[in-house]
């Protein structure tokens, strides 16, 4: 184990009763990573972060934070993490003042140090005008400003936050990731959400969880290549409209182009996608060794065409996290009786879950995650 | 050797320790009232000895392999567990609740003792015992009704996972709530003393000559730890679900039977050794001596005993989330 590794788990498996929400899951996390833990609901990401936070013990496999163990040294464990659970459940009754102190006295911080580190927390969070108030009367959003400043108030190494971000205005959100940039640099965070955007911006390394098992554990642009797939968007000119700037051909059919398109060599599928009466778009998926987009230019010039829009767009986030844990969504929508035979069909869909997972460049992919977005 | 590692080595002693701890805290506190015992001691001499014994296994775990200090930074237990206390009891007073419960429950006692089988003036003497005969019963339901919330409320919304996941003890969670609880409910416990007041003392109110107040502090010490005991088993209860209405239920139920079991008619129904075994357990007959201004000390014993016993079981069961 490298001496840098702040957080470590390997091989950890919780069952309840038969069901198995977490399966074998291994990863680590150095110091002065901001990791992004995506997963669907019900994937074990919740799980997975109580285990670590030594708030439930795993059914199998060990689980370190800064080296020590989270079911051995449990009080250490603790007193070097800050977290934040889901929907930051708090005591309700207390002001936002009181609450803080009672988490520093809890950590043990003595009134002079606390007074230092709350002014400083309550700038980060945006909480002035919330200190006096009862928890009671606040926003399900400065309720979660408040659990993150619980989370901040020990300067803990390691912060472990359970979608804290789930109940923040755009505005909030924003500003909350810049800061998780800023406290990043020095620090260790695991956050876990479903919005991939957040993580895009703010972490450079992803785990995504599916069904309890990790499916991609890597920095951002290797899990986007996973799929090994280029789009590119194209829109042509339908009718003039108001422009005055006309193509030298005729104006295209829409059939017309989608045919050319298709025609151009490392062009896999071509699809329209909605637009109004003046213009036509298409999504265009390509070969990731390729770039066609030249050639795209010369066929729209050589028919006369105006060209209006043309991107290459890589593979998003969003993408691989829809193929890689699509199995998750199809599955809670399969109709007709579950019960029966349930262990049998559960070891059929993970070996299907496998196969999604590790041969990505496998032709069923696309298709898979195409079904998803219909 | 710094006081970080020396909370490091009470940290891992306590774990094969944590019952050892438990009652002794528990004992300390309610040995306050009574004489110290030997036991104490002895506690103190296990914890120095394990201490000494646990230093050289705790130190290489001190330095993470990153080679830098492992942080351990929380109070020491006593202090723990008063923090946790006071914000138990700080909740209990910012509800309004509480103050209206009280309030009701001293009219209602008053009225009650004051009434109860043809009124104060049948006995024609300057006593406060038939009190202690009358309360026990409606102060298991005010316990019932104070503990109820205790750990019910924390699991159902969530806050007990935010508390444990601080650097917190199973056992200081345990023991913070049971005395947040135990404080409210002795301090309605002795507001009853303004029943003696308002009708012994001098003027403005009324004097029914001289009180012989001995008796009365020890019903209200066999009070105390009824309260200590029916408290106890609260918490328990409340540790097992995060319905607060079962919870109080529950605690009441277990409670009423506790004491109802001792009755005299009961007891008599079964008459020898079943009678016997069963008056033993009985809140009603342990507390009995205590109503006559008797210190019993096997009563203190089984008060004592049923409290460390409450506290036990809800210790296992908020240590059983994590298996569940």
């Amino acid at each position: 184990m490298s001496t840098d590794v702040m957080i470590y788990a390997n091989g950890l498996t919780k069952r309840y009763g038969s069901f198995r929400a977490l399966d074998d899951v291994s990863f680590e996390v150095r110091r002065g990573e901001v990791v992004g833990f995506l997963g669907p609901n019900g994937a074990g990401k919740s799980t997975t972060m109580r285990i670590l936070t030594c708030f439930i013990a795993p059914t199998s496999g060990t689980a370190k934070v800064r080296g020590q163990d989270v079911f051995d040294d449990t009080l250490a464990v603790r007193s070097s993490l800050g977290y934040l659970p889901q929907r930051a459940p708090l005591y309700l009754e207390m002001t936002v003042y009181e609450y803080l102190r009672f988490a520093a006295q809890v950590r043990n911080i003595d009134s002079s140090t606390f007074k230092k580190r709350a002014r400083n927390v309550v700038e980060v969070c945006g909480l002035a005008q919330s200190l006096s108030k009862e928890i009671r009367q606040l926003s399900h959003g400065y309720r979660q400003r408040v659990g993150l400043a619980q989370a901040l108030i020990h300067d803990p190494p390691i912060l472990i936050l359970d979608e804290p971000t789930s109940d923040l205005d755009p505005n909030e959100k924003a500003e909350f990731l810049n800061y998780l940039k800023q406290i990043g640099k020095d620090r260790t965070v695991l956050l876990s959400t479903h919005n991939l955007k957040e993580v895009e911006s703010a972490c450079a390394r992803a785990i995504i969880v599916s069904r309890g098992r990790v499916v991609a554990d890597g920095a951002l642009d290797e899990i986007r290549a996973k799929s090994g797939r280029v789009r590119y968007i194209v829109s042509v000119q339908e009718s003039v409209g108001t422009s005055p700037y006309r193509g030298s051909g005729p104006l295209p059919k829409q059939s017309e182009v989608e045919a050319a398109l298709g025609r151009l060599p490392g062009v896999k599928k071509v699809a329209e996608l909605p637009t109004d009466e003046r213009a036509h778009a298409y999504a265009i998926d390509g070969d990731d060794g390729q770039d066609i987009r030249a050639d795209i230019f010369r066929l729209v010039a050589d028919k006369g065409w105006v060209m209006l829009e043309l991107h290459r767009d890589t593979q998003t986030l969003e993408d691989v996290f829809r193929q890689l844990t699509i199995g998750d969504e199809r599955r809670n929508r399969q109709l007709g009786p579950v019960t029966e035979s349930q262990s049998a069909s559960d070891d059929e869909d993970e070996d299907e879950d496998e196969d999604e997972s590790d041969d990505d460049d496998s032709d069923e992919e696309p298709a898979a995650a195409k079904r998803g977005k219909r | 050797m710094s006081s970080e590692t020396r909370d490091q080595a009470l940290e891992k002693d306590s774990k094969k320790k944590l019952l050892a701890a438990e009652e002794a805290a528990e004992k300390n506190r309610a040995d306050r009232d009574s004489s110290r015992d030997t036991e104490d001691e002895e506690d103190e001499e296990d914890e120095e000895e394990s201490n000494g014994s646990s230093k050289s296994t705790s130190a290489d775990s001190v330095t993470t392999p990153a080679g830098e200090k492992a942080i351990l930074n929380r109070p020491s237990s006593a202090r723990m567990i008063w923090t946790l206390t006071k914000r138990e009891i700080s909740a209990y007073m910012s509800s309004a609740i509480t103050y209206i419960v009280i309030a009701v429950t001293m009219v209602v006692f008053g009225l009650y003792f004051f009434f109860y089988k043809g009124g104060f003036w049948q006995v024609d003497r300057a006593t406060m015992a038939r009190m202690f005969d009358t309360i026990p019963p409606a102060l298991c339901l005010l316990i019932a009704l104070f503990t109820m919330r205790s750990l019910s409320d924390e699991k159902r919304v969530g806050t007990i996972e935010l508390l444990i996941t601080m650097p917190v003890k199973d056992s200081e969670v345990i023991l913070g709530k049971f005395f947040g609880s135990l404080a409210v409910v002795t301090l309605a416990v002795f507001l009853l003393a303004a029943y003696p007041l308002v009708m012994f003392t001098r003027a403005p109110f009324w004097h029914l000559g001289e009180l012989d107040w001995s008796p009365f502090w020890v019903g209200i010490l066999g009070l105390f730890l009824l309260s200590a005991a029916g408290t106890a088993i609260g918490v328990m209860w409340s540790s097992f679900t995060e319905s607060q209405i079962l919870s109080f239920f529950a605690t009441a139920l277990t409670l009423i039977a506790l004491y109802a079991v001792g009755s005299v008619t009961i007891v008599e129904f079964l008459q020898g050794w079943p009678g016997d075994a069963i008056s033993f357990i009985s809140l009603q007959s342990r507390f009995e001596p205590f109503s006559r201004g008797l210190l019993d000390s096997r009563a203190i014993i089984y008060f004592l005993s049923l409290t460390t016993l409450g506290l036990v079981v809800a210790f296992r069961s908020l240590e059983s989330r994590k298996w569940s």
